[in-house]
């Protein structure tokens, strides 16, 4: 059977800078893998290559077997299956938190009104925001933006979710309700790849973890290896600083 | 004194002279040019508007070629004096009477102005709009149609008031045609009561006060009603 998401040898350079450097990898359905790496890593390039939404240079990436760089393919449907949840949130601002779940039902997936909404208020409430549907993005706390965002790519019922460090630009006090959101999409069985520096919530969510440096993969493997048994230099070095900056990582 | 005006134009004993009598007496002919200042500037702004919010757009995500077309059309209007675009109109192009060819020179370069204004206000959303609606599978142009497009417009809204004062001022300058509107209606009647000139021009100021006046509280309770809270504004 083919893997959700296969990544063979991509290539990525702005101008003379090589961002990705042959970078491989598979992911199951179901896998939540985690992407860490110093910043410049090309962690965040990574992942939009993976929707299209950066172009990448060589090499081949396939979702559910179908090859998505081809030249024919449909950015737009490819989007659908690949939901995106953006470091800045990216909520269409003149937009309640409802109608910025709506919008894509609507426009893209053509669903009627009542059905949207209906579906809408489904995934509010699977973040824990029913009760601010009518609530504009401005009028939202940093953690609860992202969760519009996050509920925004749920509803697409996409195969994959990308998350570009989406605890990046909270308050350490508002990480918790994202990650937390997180581990329960996690637990349910949603296929995600994340970039993060929140090292509790890779070693607890993650089931694979890559560590990024330079534009190629240096480690990859359990979170347990990489934290505790890492043989590379590099991924120790990297870790251990992260983790005296963003918290301990330990269970 | 707005009071005094509607009584004096009901037939009520005047202010002070013969000349406001004069001036109310024929306060009939002067709303007849103030319904066609009016015509006239609705249909300017909205001819303008038609074609100068897709310029806008195209002025941003246009293709190199048509970006150049229009970015160079819109100098041309825009270095024009709109005089002289009535005059091409009027007696050279000939395309039509004196009315059509001020609605259509004052509509173009209006165009030209309020491309600014939308290729402005587009460029103030940020990119970030785009890239949240194509992740969720929009293409370019419905992410513009349905995310960038609604927050660019109420940006212009400031911008367009600008824009529909100076159209429904500058309606007057279509009095170089023989256009009837209210400058050139107010004209016509000092002629008759050369001592009634101040009155007249007086009169004539009031009403494009007032017309300009509600134009943009009009405009400003647009903007209120769909306005949205912004980072700013919590």
């Amino acid at each position: 059977m083919n893997p959700l998401l296969r990544l063979d040898s991509v290539y990525k350079s702005y101008g003379d800078e090589e961002v990705l450097r042959g970078v491989s990898l598979d992911m199951e359905v179901g896998d939540v893998e985690v992407v860490v790496g110093p910043s410049g890593s090309g962690k965040s390039t990574l992942l939009r290559c993976v929707n299209r939404l950066t172009e990448i240079d060589d090499g081949d990436i396939y979702l559910d077997g179908d090859r998505v760089t081809a030249p024919d393919t449909d950015v737009n449907e490819l989007r659908r299956d690949v939901g995106m949840v953006f470091q800045d949130f990216n909520l269409f601002a003149h937009k309640t938190a409802l109608g910025n779940v709506t919008l894509g039902l609507r426009r893209v997936r053509g669903m009627g009104k009542v059905e949207a909404r209906e579906k809408a208020m489904e995934h509010l409430d699977q973040v824990g925001l029913g009760d601010q549907a009518d609530s504009y993005p401005a009028e939202l706390s940093g953690g609860q933006k992202q969760r519009v965002g996050i509920a925004r790519a749920l509803a697409m019922d996409p195969k994959l979710i990308l998350f570009d460090e989406p605890t990046s630009a909270l308050d350490p006090e508002l990480i918790g309700e994202v990650t937390e959101v997180m581990r329960d999409l996690a637990s349910g069985g949603m296929t995600m790849l994340v970039v993060t520096h929140e090292m509790t919530f890779a070693r607890e969510a993650a089931s694979t973890m890559t560590f990024l440096d330079q534009g190629e993969i240096v480690e990859r493997g359990p979170p347990e290896q990489l934290f505790d048994r890492s043989e590379r230099k590099r991924t120790r070095e990297f870790l251990s600083r992260i983790t005296a900056r963003h918290g301990d990582a330990q269970p | 004194m707005l009071q005094a005006l509607a009584d004096a134009s009901f037939g009520a004993v005047v202010l002070q002279s013969g000349d406001w009598g004069f001036v109310f007496e024929n306060a009939d002919y002067l709303l007849e040019g103030t319904l066609t200042t009016v015509l006239l500037t609705v249909a300017s702004v909205l001819l303008g508007f038609l074609v100068g919010f897709p310029a806008g757009v195209v002025e941003v995500y246009g293709g190199r070629v048509l970006r150049a077309i229009v970015g160079t059309a819109g100098v041309v209007l825009r270095g024009t004096p709109i005089l002289v675009i009535f005059f091409f109109g009027y007696f050279v192009f000939r395309f039509g009477g004196a009315f059509e060819t001020a609605i259509v020179g004052l509509g173009l370069r209006s165009a030209a102005y309020q491309s600014q204004i939308f290729r402005g206000s587009i460029q103030s959303v940020s990119e970030g709009q785009m890239e949240g609606a194509r992740s969720v599978g929009m293409s370019k142009l419905e992410a513009i149609r349905w995310v960038v497009v609604p927050q660019a417009l109420r940006r212009s809204i400031p911008g367009f008031q600008n824009e529909m004062t100076i159209v429904l001022k500058d309606t007057s300058i279509a009095y170089a045609i023989g256009v009837a509107e209210l400058l050139t209606l107010s004209r016509e009647l000092f002629i008759q009561e050369t001592t009634a000139v101040m009155e007249v021009f007086l009169f004539a100021s009031a009403i494009y006060f007032v017309l300009t006046f509600t134009t943009n509280r009009g405009l400003d309770y647009l903007g209120q009603y769909y306005g949205i809270p912004t980072e700013e504004s919590v």
